[in-house]
């Protein structure tokens, strides 16, 4: 018995280490891959605090920057409203649903980011009770940021592109051949596109945009341009995108809403043969 | 004894905020290096202190760090390391007559080899157990290793810088 007590204590450090080390790492591995919980419980506290008043600094120190973006979309808004309205002059007899809303646009600000990890990930200052839902497309300035995960009622988590998890549909804007976009860690500004095949040429320059399969985001979002191909995989492409949006500078993104979403999945849920189809991004 | 404990705590405190605010917000060659200067705070724990107080410290301040950033309990899980290599570099690295009451683990105190030494073995163990445990099933082995030893390296420079921007040769 006093052995074991001598033992105890000469090795107390030890014990020590190994008993607190068992707690550590229990609860890094009870957290979870995207370690949600925690990062919208920060955004509430003292913590959240403190990285509300940092964004607010570097907001305000990039308001010039900032302000250019959201003229130019402001012009190019305007542009498409012309359009529009020449449009409903052409075919002005028809003026009721053949052209219902789809998608419904939110403005959001960033209020943490990160970049330089391999499973980043996005804060939001909109939540459930500004009208965020988990699984809704985000972009910014019309190019794709990721998809809304988790949400509480202030703030809401988003996965980015550049988290390992996350994949999508897009394809290539020349010929229209659809891939999937991921993204394999390291650089922020590179992703990639696999599965498609090889019989179908891509070219340096080729811009590449989501399909609209999905009901994350309307087709024609703006996703990147091909950087390079590399042909030593047997079958597939495996192609380096340089994403449109830059995650380093990001501070306003949008949120889109699919109205007409649960039409769409629940037809797809009716077919036996569909299922899971629904489940990519 | 109490005006150490509290400067320890404050100057803890405000490397938990530089970390956060500013150091991890570099990005470094698209986040390979990565550096951790937080640690700092646990390295100048005064030499006196025995070693389970390092131990529970150094606990304490990985929680800290997970609190500002990211998942919980990746900090503390390697802080708890320097709880283990800290007391034994300490004990290693000791003069013969053991350290006397005047004594910091500081460059000025101890000198530039003891330091680097110090410092550097402790940094190294954190660093890596960090990052092993951060991307434990990323199969790039060869681009972990680098990553460790880059971020470690840039972290030992920066608190070296530091030293020798905070004390001078007079205290």
């Amino acid at each position: 018995m006093r052995n074991i007590v001598a033992l105890l204590i000469r090795y107390h450090n030890f014990l020590l280490f190994f008993g607190l080390q068992i707690v550590a790492l229990s609860v890094i591995y009870n957290s979870g891959k995207f370690h949600r919980s925690e990062i919208l419980e920060h955004s509430s506290d003292i913590a959240g605090y403190v990285y509300s008043k940092r964004t607010d600094l570097t907001r305000y120190l990039r308001l010039g920057e900032i302000n250019d973006a959201l003229s130019l979309e402001n012009a190019d808004l305007r542009g498409q409203l012309a359009d529009k309205y020449r449009l409903r002059n052409a075919v002005d007899s028809i003026i009721d649903s053949l052209l219902q809303q789809r998608y419904e646009f939110r403005s959001a600000s960033i209020v943490n980011a990160t970049v330089n990890r391999e499973q980043n990930f996005i804060v939001l200052d909109r939540g459930t009770y500004g009208g965020i839902a988990p699984d809704m497309g985000v972009i910014s300035n019309g190019c794709l940021v990721g998809v809304t995960r988790s949400v509480s009622k202030h703030f809401s988590v988003v996965m980015p592109v550049i988290h390992s998890d996350f994949k999508a549909s897009v394809r290539i804007g020349r010929n229209g051949s659809f891939g999937s976009l991921v993204w394999r860690g390291g650089d922020a500004a590179i992703a990639k596109v696999i599965e498609i095949p090889k019989s179908i040429q891509v070219n340096q320059g080729d811009t590449i945009y989501t399909t609209g399969y999905s009901t994350y985001f309307p087709p024609m979002i703006l996703v990147g341009r091909v950087e390079g191909v590399d042909d030593t995989d047997n079958d597939y492409h495996v192609i380096d995108v340089r994403l449109a949006a830059d995650f380093r500078k990001i501070s306003y993104v949008d949120i889109i809403s699919d109205l007409l979403r649960f039409e769409q999945d629940s037809l797809l849920e009716q077919e036996p043969s569909t299922h899971g189809a629904a489940n990519s991004h | 004894m109490a005006q150490q404990i509290l400067i320890s705590t404050v100057r803890i405190l405000f490397l938990l905020l530089l970390q956060a605010l500013v150091v991890s917000r570099m990005n470094l060659f698209d986040g390979l290096i990565l550096p951790w200067v937080y640690i700092f705070g646990i390295l100048m724990l005064p030499l006196s202190m025995p070693s389970w107080g390092i131990m529970l410290s150094a606990f304490a301040v990985g929680i800290g760090m997970d609190y500002l950033s990211g998942p919980m309990g990746l900090h503390a899980s390697s802080c708890l390391v320097i709880g283990l290599v800290l007391p034994w570099m300490r004990r290693i690295l000791a003069p013969r007559e053991g350290y006397d009451s005047t004594q910091k683990p500081t460059v000025q105190k101890m000198g530039l080899p003891w330091y680097l030494t110090y410092a550097g073995a402790v940094t190294l163990a954190h660093h890596a157990w960090f990052f092993i445990v951060e991307v434990f099933r990323t199969s790039d082995l060869g681009y972990q290793l680098i990553k460790i030893l880059l971020s470690s390296v840039l972290t030992l420079i920066l608190m070296t810088i530091g030293q020798y921007l905070i004390y001078n040769s007079k205290n």
